[in-house]
């Protein structure tokens, strides 16, 4: 993995919108520890803002009663966690074995060569960003493509120009 | 000692306390088990892999010696060749990734990686290849400075955080070999215990913005100390170093492991109290207008006793029993008054529930077992009906302010036995330069109604004389060291004499205090 | 070859909701289940043989009975559903075409250890699979299944879904449970044992969504009607993952106990556009890979793997073609497990970045003979030293290419020096 220790702090606080306030407030409810919502509560701030802020980061460890620093070790351990904003489309390419075995990286030599996105970044625009990552359980169907989280199988550069054209 | 049981090391029989782990058992013999994160205020955690042991016949083979309890008739393995050979390997892990930059690194000299490497690798470096590149000099505050890619991960100071002052300032971020020790951004170390974590760390990862690059460890002399930051009395180790043409100077404190007083730790103002002891001294004798020397000083204040009509002494919280006693004996001697009083030497709230206390005098249990009055009403009383006041030593700074004191002292010829550079001591007639705390043997009384000795650890340029000795001279009855020790034994009805203290000090019971009367 | 005991409602249209599930038997043994002493339900899953299907194949109700009796603590059972290691992909067809078989299991696991509380650690990037499985226990407490009086009994059962967010290790199971409390997954040395304390310091079950599964079809058929399909020591049946060069790769139901080349020939129609086979990674990517000549004599269970110096893991086999280039699939899988690590132990934190270092400057064509011999004797040098097995995950399968490929990496050696690189970089 890559150093994910640099967080971004956007100046402006942060806390759950009412919808996200109603699921942290019923989650609670369902472990015997607040310290169990660290994870809950980092998806669903990523659920409401696409990405987790330094003042999310605060923000969540205030609410559960917890450190920061315990809020801050999760969300850099667990990778799925964006701590920048991803761009509006962010593609996520399984690069393990078996969608390695059947072709992902011409997938990658695509979008690096036609669209000059190269895993780990984001387009200037901010409409894609990419990123390489471990295996997806999709093997069967390899090579696996996830489009802002939904599953693209048996992918290849003809069906991802494909999917690539019906985006706006 | 506990029960025991015998296990066999390397297939020798050793009889080791039951219930322990088996570095601290085994340890405890005499026998070194190779550990990095495991910490025996912290427990362990069972990362670092250095204490792996073999275990023979049993199941699994090879266990990490921190979670592992000492059973009887286990068979430990040490010296085997698999083992030695996990031992290296782990230390080569250890060091693909670290800078091998010793010699500029603060921590040589006391670096556990260091020590393993000679006792356990010893090999040449096979890393060809790039090292991880992570954040040097970072600032944690409270003093702490980090050096993420010299960390092992033992987490050590993470768990100090978490556990002893449950303020988890620290954590481990990321995972593989881009974990690393740091603080979530805006949120530095903010406790008073915080620098333990230089002393916890087994490596060069935390350092001391305060200590860092002053010297080299292998230059300081080690002296073991009692601090007198509070009432606490935690043990200290006086790290002291006389440099060429210098005064001996101390560069640093550490905590010295005492059960039943501090445990491991010690509080960051005590360790910084040491700038107390090198700075801001009063080193030269004065009568009147003029400077003398300290026997030409102690020659006119035995004219003054000899004169004076009435006499008071005034007794500081900080002095030691011996201090006390000597002055308490020649007090007797000469029908003078003797008061205590040091209320400013409390800063009400300060304290916590763990070793910090309000009280900042390392002795004030001593004063009181010795029946000295304390009270303020003693203490004016006792002033005013003196034509002679002799201060040993106490900061009435803390207690008065300054128009106070002129207006208490006015009328009253004053002396200022005095370690430090006071207001106090302009309005004295004569001042004469002692001792501090670090710098005479001597025996205090803590918060807990512990009695601990310490020995003198400084000789300092302009030579201090001891309080004691300087009593002595006036013609207190007890004249040396081993005349206050023993009539201290007496009052305070301490089995034996001060040579049975134990290393962690004698816990006074509560009748023995109410027994003292002097 | 195929049979359909687990996926019998794979290919029912809409079997993932309640009422066509139902309609196909679905919460059916639960009347049964209820009848019996939970000792009795225990003990049938101990003669049905069937083996913790996540991967290390320990059998699962006898992990049931280290649980310790009356402890006064609750007992919580944990589902793993954390699917990570490369190559495995069945238990997400469960998750989706049939939760409600899951959701079954877990009825009748809770009733038999004691518990009333389970989590399921569903790994976060099954996004669209998550939302399924909690659509159907949303359904299943609306109907009475879960809640507070399981199927009319005086039986309460929560389920909660517990989304985990990217990390292999969290398939470990303690570094589930800690997950699960909210820190990283960090496996923890054991013992103590998750039975004795587990999930919040509680007697804690953990068990793979699979066999979790399993157990419907054995409550309402018996012991004996799974023990007929498999192996006597290796009973029931697999959803096995092919994937690799195969003309038709995919999951596949199948008893345990059949030929993997006849599998690999007759179900996953054989080595795609007629290449030759070089060699079969047999059940995940962390079990050491069989020459096609080692293969010959295999049989897809347990005992046989083991014969063979390989593990039967999680059933996802990987078939490699003639085209593979083994020095690159060793770079691909360890920079998946030091990717993975979860950076606890020194070897393995340390010890896989450096082994990953070593292999990318072999395929840069810059490597020496003595790499090659490094890298084996780092293998080793991690292997078993360290609180988890995930170090051995990488070691043990990299040790078995560089024995049985050790010419592949040589070439690259001594290519070394020439102009061009060997292999164009990732």
């Amino acid at each position: 993995m890559s150093d994910r220790s640099q967080l971004i702090a956007t100046g402006k606080p942060f806390k759950f919108d009412r919808k996200r306030d109603a699921s942290f407030e019923y989650l609670v409810t369902r472990y015997p520890t607040r310290e169990s919502m660290i994870l809950p509560a980092l998806w669903l701030t990523q659920e409401q803002q696409g990405w987790i802020s330094q003042e999310a980061i605060a923000y969540i460890a205030e609410r559960i009663g917890t450190y920061a620093s315990k809020v801050y070790e999760a969300a850099t351990f667990y990778t799925m966690y964006h701590l920048r904003p991803p761009g509006q489309y962010h593609l996520c390419i399984c690069r393990t074995l078996s969608c390695w075995l059947r072709g992902k990286q011409e997938i990658v030599d695509y979008l690096r060569d036609e669209l000059g996105l190269v895993p780990g970044e984001t387009t200037a625009d901010g409409r894609f960003s990419l990123e390489e990552v471990e295996c997806l359980g999709h093997c069967g169907t390899a090579p696996v493509v996830q489009l802002n989280g939904e599953f693209h199988e048996e992918m290849d550069v003809k069906k991802l120009k494909a999917l690539l054209a019906t985006l706006k | 000692m506990a029960d025991t049981v015998k296990l066999f090391v390397n297939g020798v029989e050793v009889e080791v306390e039951a219930g322990k782990n088996l570095i601290d058992a085994i340890g405890a013999v005499g026998i070194e088990i190779p550990h990095l994160c495991y910490h025996p205020a912290l427990g362990a955690d069972g990362n670092c892999r250095m204490c792996l042991v073999g275990i023979e016949d049993g199941r699994p083979p090879l266990v990490p010696a921190c979670k592992t309890p000492a059973i009887a008739g286990m068979k430990v393995l040490l010296d085997a060749e698999h083992i030695k050979k996990i031992q290296h390997d782990v230390m080569e892990f250890e060091l693909i990734n670290h800078p091998t930059d010793c010699p500029v690194c603060d921590q040589a000299g006391e670096c556990k990686l260091q020590d393993y490497y000679m006792s356990y690798d010893g090999r040449e470096s096979r890393m060809t290849v790039p090292q991880v590149v992570k954040g040097k000099k970072m600032d944690f505050g409270c003093g702490v400075v980090h050096d993420q890619e010299r960390c092992v991960l033992c987490g050590r100071c993470v768990r100090f955080c978490r556990q002893i002052t449950k303020t988890g300032e620290l954590g481990i971020i990321n995972r593989s070999d881009q974990a690393r020790v740091n603080i979530f951004p805006g949120q530095p170390l903010n406790n008073r215990y915080a620098q333990n974590v230089v002393d916890l760390c087994p490596v060069g990862a935390m350092t001391s913005a305060d200590f860092r690059f002053k010297q080299r460890v292998w230059f300081l002399k080690k002296a073991s100390g009692i601090c007198h930051g509070c009432a606490r009395g935690c043990n200290i180790t006086i790290d002291h170093n006389r440099e060429k043409y210098q005064d001996d100077l101390i560069y640093r404190l550490r905590p010295r492991h005492n059960p039943l007083i501090n445990g491991y730790f010690i509080c960051d103002d005590g360790r910084m109290s040491y700038k107390g002891e090198n700075g801001n001294r009063l080193s030269e004798a004065r009568h009147g207008r003029v400077a003398r020397s300290t026997d030409e000083a102690m020659i006119a204040l035995a004219g003054e006793l000899a004169t004076a009509e009435q006499i008071a002494f005034i007794l500081s919280p900080n002095s030691a029993l011996e201090q006390l006693v000597a002055v308490q004996a020649l007090a007797h001697q000469l029908g003078a008054g003797v008061t205590g009083y040091s209320d400013g030497y409390i800063k009400e709230g300060d304290g916590d529930d763990y070793l910090i206390r309000d009280d900042k005098s390392a002795n004030r249990a001593g004063l009181e077992l010795l029946g000295i009055d304390c009270s303020r009403d003693g203490f004016l009383a006792a002033v005013s009906q003196a034509s002679l006041v002799i201060n040993c030593n106490n900061d009435l700074g803390l207690s008065f302010a300054t128009d106070e004191l002129t207006a208490l002292f006015a009328g009253r010829r004053l002396v200022s036995f005095a370690s430090h550079q006071r207001d106090l001591n302009d309005m004295a007639e004569l001042v004469i330069p002692i001792a501090s705390w670090s710098e005479y043997p001597g025996s205090v009384v803590n918060c807990q109604g512990i009695l601990q000795t310490f020995p003198k650890a400084l000789s300092k340029n302009h030579h201090p004389e001891d309080l004691r000795t300087m009593i002595g001279r006036l013609g207190s009855p007890l004249q040396s060291l081993a005349d206050c020790r023993n009539r201290l034994a007496e009052l305070l009805g301490i089995p034996g004499d001060f040579a049975m203290i134990p290393a962690e000090g004698l816990q006074l019971n509560e009748s023995e205090a109410t027994d003292v009367n002097p | 070859m195929e049979v359909k005991i687990l996926s019998a409602k794979f290919a029912i249209k809409d079997a993932h909701k309640l009422r066509v599930a139902q309609k196909h038997g679905a919460y059916a043994t639960l009347e049964k289940l209820f009848a019996m002493p939970p000792a009795e339900v225990i003990d049938e899953v101990k003669r049905s043989g069937l083996r913790g299907r996540g991967g290390a194949g320990f059998p699962a109700g006898v992990k049931w009975g280290f649980l310790p009796k009356d402890t006064g603590k609750p007992v919580y059972l944990a589902v793993n559903s954390d699917e990570s290691e490369p190559a495995t992909f069945k238990d997400r067809y469960i998750l989706v075409k049939d939760p409600h078989m899951l959701i079954e299991g877990i009825i009748i696991c809770s009733y038999a250890i004691g518990s009333h509380d389970t989590y399921i650690y569903i790994r976060g990037e099954y996004t669209s699979q998550v939302k399924a499985l909690q659509a159907a226990i949303d359904e299943a407490y609306k109907a009475g299944y879960l809640g507070e009086k399981v199927a009319g009994q005086d039986y309460r059962i929560d389920v909660t879904v517990h989304r985990g967010a990217g990390a292999y290790v969290c398939g470990e199971e303690t570094a589930l449970l800690e997950s699960i409390e909210g820190k990283k997954g960090q496996p923890r040395a054991k013992p103590p044992f998750p039975a004795v304390a587990g999930l919040y310091g509680c007697p804690t079950i953990i068990n793979n969504v699979q066999s979790i599964a399993s157990l419907p079809y054995i409550i309402a058929n018996g012991a004996d009607a799974y023990r007929a399909y498999g192996t006597e020591k290796s009973s029931g049946t697999h959803l096995f993952g092919i994937s690799g060069h195969v003309a038709k790769p995919g999951m596949y139901e199948l008893p345990l106990g059949l030929p993997l080349l006849e599998v690999i020939d007759k179900v996953a129609g054989g080595v795609w556009k007629k290449r030759k086979l070089k060699g079969i990674i047999p059940g995940g990517s962390s079990t050491p890979v069989l020459l096609p000549e080692e293969a010959e004599t295999v049989t897809l269970d347990y005992e046989s793997m083991a014969e063979h110096k390989t593990m039967f893991g999680s059933g996802g086999i990987v078939v490699l073609d003639e085209t593979v280039d083994i020095v690159a699939l060793v770079k691909n899988l360890i920079d998946f497990y030091h990717h993975e690590s979860c950076g606890q132990c020194t070897p393995c934190r340390e010890g896989l970045g450096w082994m990953l270092k070593i292999i990318k400057k072999i395929l840069r064509g810059e490597g020496e003979m003595a790499d090659i011999d490094l890298l084996r004797e780092l293998c080793d040098n991690i292997e078993m030293k360290t609180v988890c097995v995930l170090s051995a995950a990488c070691t043990m399968p990299v040790r078995s290419y560089l024995d049985k490929f050790r010419p592949e990496f040589e070439a690259y050696i001594a290519k070394a020096g020439s102009s061009a690189p060997a292999v164009q970089q990732e």
